[in-house]
């Protein structure tokens, strides 16, 4: 009898110690696990292509998205951009390539792997015939929110989005804008670590652009977000990564301020004068640093506007200010050519071609 | 899938859909009840189903029940929303079918009236009133089937609805083609449960065409998945 008590309390004291070191060990995974991430990215997109028949739409792209951080995709129409993002949400499936999203392949664990997404697509597709409150229900509903959770998470995200007004509409009757947050809406619930948005500014008018674009940013302190767009000023805006596509390939992939000074590589400068006299070719052969100057158009006051263009990485408008009240041209107007966005764009793009 | 079930419910019942269609099969249920119990005399509730005018009607509102299933959803983009939730494709194929069959039930519910009727004045057979039901149902199931499989092959609702009253109409007549075409006939197999015997034979005919459709639809959506 005792010595059976005896086995019965070892095997007790056995099975207590393995337990604890089962979870001794999966704390220390868990840990391991969160340390390994700060390194990794979030989404990782590797060798990707999709081909249509023979029509190539996405050619072996790679990028990383790391956590926390606002990316934007940027491309022309037809660049491939949705495709792409389609191809993240797990939408459709690559010809060839991995995605994996939060540790889980796409095609290998779909479920747990969009568990992590929110999805915005392009040109807001809703129910229209449910009312708000109802539509993110049934988005809550089919992402699996706990049903004792359901109803107060749904009346956070109703509120966070702005749409506590209209949550009793039917949302055909809702202006675009509205519908823009409802898509928003339907996109943030579950608790996605991943926001991706296609388009999410496309047919606003402004105030409302503006609107979404503070929204946008408010998420991105609490998500990872993938965005994309044509319109530019709003991705350097926005984002702190810019992955610019064209014709299914990636062009170009840095900060929008690196994107920036690397387009802006000549010294340019507009100025435009009072000069009856027409002295300005010669004063300009006088100064050495201006290498080419161009005749741009004469306004109704007689004064002319012209380029004056230098290879050296000097500050012109102080050389033209000088040399030029020596001679008596009047300046009414000087200013220095600031690369956008809008010119790296372009010159990328058509650099690719 | 029970989401997808109580999402397909609503938009039948805020549409005009899910009327049309219980309004429609008791209209053409009542003109057979006319004709054979009140014309003839006859208490056989299954003779009422089994009639010219259920079997017509059904051609045309069984379509009616499918054809927006799939194709409107891909038509206004809505599909993404449910391709890219964490529900396997499997679940909403299963939860659209089932939504649809649950229309049919309610629908059978409803004739029960006729059927109160039928047992205060006469004395029908119960069994075979039941057999015919279970009949009914199976029925109908293989034609949603096939009708949401139409509907997942194109993104145009009208077509899809005319695959659908296509393949009815086509399954309908194939015995007045050719008698060895008549096991190709699912009104004669739903006659054998109109008759009182729960035929193995149908009921495993019509179960199997079902799983067949809807395997068929998840192959369509699949590829289409990698296609697309």
């Amino acid at each position: 009898m005792n010595l059976k008590l005896k086995i019965l309390w070892k095997c007790e004291k056995f099975v207590k110690n393995f337990t604890n070191r089962e979870k001794n060990g999966m704390i220390l995974g868990k840990f391991e696990k969160a340390n390994l991430k700060g390194g990794v990215g979030v989404i990782q997109v590797k060798n990707v292509t999709k081909k249509y028949g023979k029509f190539v739409a996405v050619d072996n792209i790679s990028f990383e998205v790391k956590d926390g951080e606002i990316l934007g995709l940027l491309g022309p129409n037809g660049a491939g951009k949705s495709t792409t993002m389609n191809m993240i949400t797990g939408y459709i499936e690559p010809t060839e390539g991995t995605i994996i999203v939060d540790d889980y392949d796409m095609s290998d664990k779909p479920k747990k792997a969009k568990r992590q997404i929110g999805y915005m697509p392009e040109g807001v597709p809703l129910y229209t015939d449910m009312t708000v409150k109802e539509f993110v229900t049934f988005m809550a509903e089919i992402k699996k929110v706990d049903k004792k959770n359901r109803r107060i998470k749904v009346g956070q995200i109703i509120e966070q989005t702005g749409l506590r007004d209209v949550q009793k509409k039917l949302i055909r009757n809702l202006s675009r804008g509205y519908k823009q947050r409802v898509s928003m809406a339907g996109a943030l619930v579950g608790e996605p670590k991943v926001l991706i948005l296609d388009e999410p500014t496309v047919g606003l008018d402004p105030k409302q652009i503006t609107e979404i674009r503070s929204l946008i940013k408010e998420l991105g302190k609490t998500h990872t977000i993938i965005l994309s767009s044509h319109i530019l000023s709003e991705v350097s805006q926005i984002c702190q990564r810019v992955v610019i596509i064209n014709k299914g390939k990636i062009v170009a992939e840095d900060t929008p301020e690196n994107l920036e000074t690397k387009v802006s590589s000549k010294n340019v400068v507009y100025v435009t004068v009072e000069d009856s006299e027409n002295k300005i070719t010669e004063v300009v052969k006088k100064i050495k640093d201006i290498t080419n100057i161009k005749f741009i158009k004469e306004n109704n006051d007689n004064t002319k506007q012209y380029l004056l263009e230098s290879d050296k990485d000097v500050d012109l408008r102080k050389i033209v200010f000088q040399e030029f009240a020596k001679d008596n041209i009047t300046i009414f107007e000087l200013k220095k050519e600031d690369a956008t966005l809008e010119d790296a764009f372009i010159k990328l793009i058509e650099g690719g071609n | 899938m029970w989401a997808i079930i109580k999402k397909e419910l609503k938009a039948y019942f805020t549409t005009p859909i899910g009327y049309i269609f219980i309004g429609v099969f008791l209209i053409a249920f009542s003109v057979s009840f006319y004709f054979t119990v009140i014309g003839y005399g006859n208490v056989n509730f299954e003779y009422i189903y089994y009639s010219l005018p259920t079997i017509l009607v059904l051609a045309f509102i069984i379509p009616l029940l499918t054809m927006r299933s799939f194709s409107e959803e891909r038509k206004t983009g809505t599909e993404q929303l449910l391709i890219t939730s964490p529900l396997s494709l499997t679940k909403i194929v299963l939860g659209k079918f089932i939504a649809a069959l649950i229309i049919v039930v309610i629908t059978e519910l409803c004739t029960l009236m006729y059927f109160g009727i039928i047992c205060y004045f006469g004395m029908p057979h119960i069994t075979t009133a039941l057999a015919t039901f279970l009949g009914f149902l199976l029925f109908c199931m293989a034609y949603i089937s096939f009708g949401i499989f139409a509907s997942s092959i194109t993104e145009n609702q009208i077509i899809a609805g005319i695959i659908s009253i296509g393949f009815f109409i086509i399954t309908w007549v194939f015995p007045d083609f050719n008698p060895s075409l008549d096991s190709f006939s699912f009104i004669n197999m739903f006659y054998d449960y109109t008759q009182g015997q729960i035929s193995i034979e149908s009921t495993v005919t019509f179960v199997t065409f079902t799983i067949m459709c809807i395997l068929l639809t998840l192959l369509f959506m699949q590829r289409r998945k990698s296609v697309k």
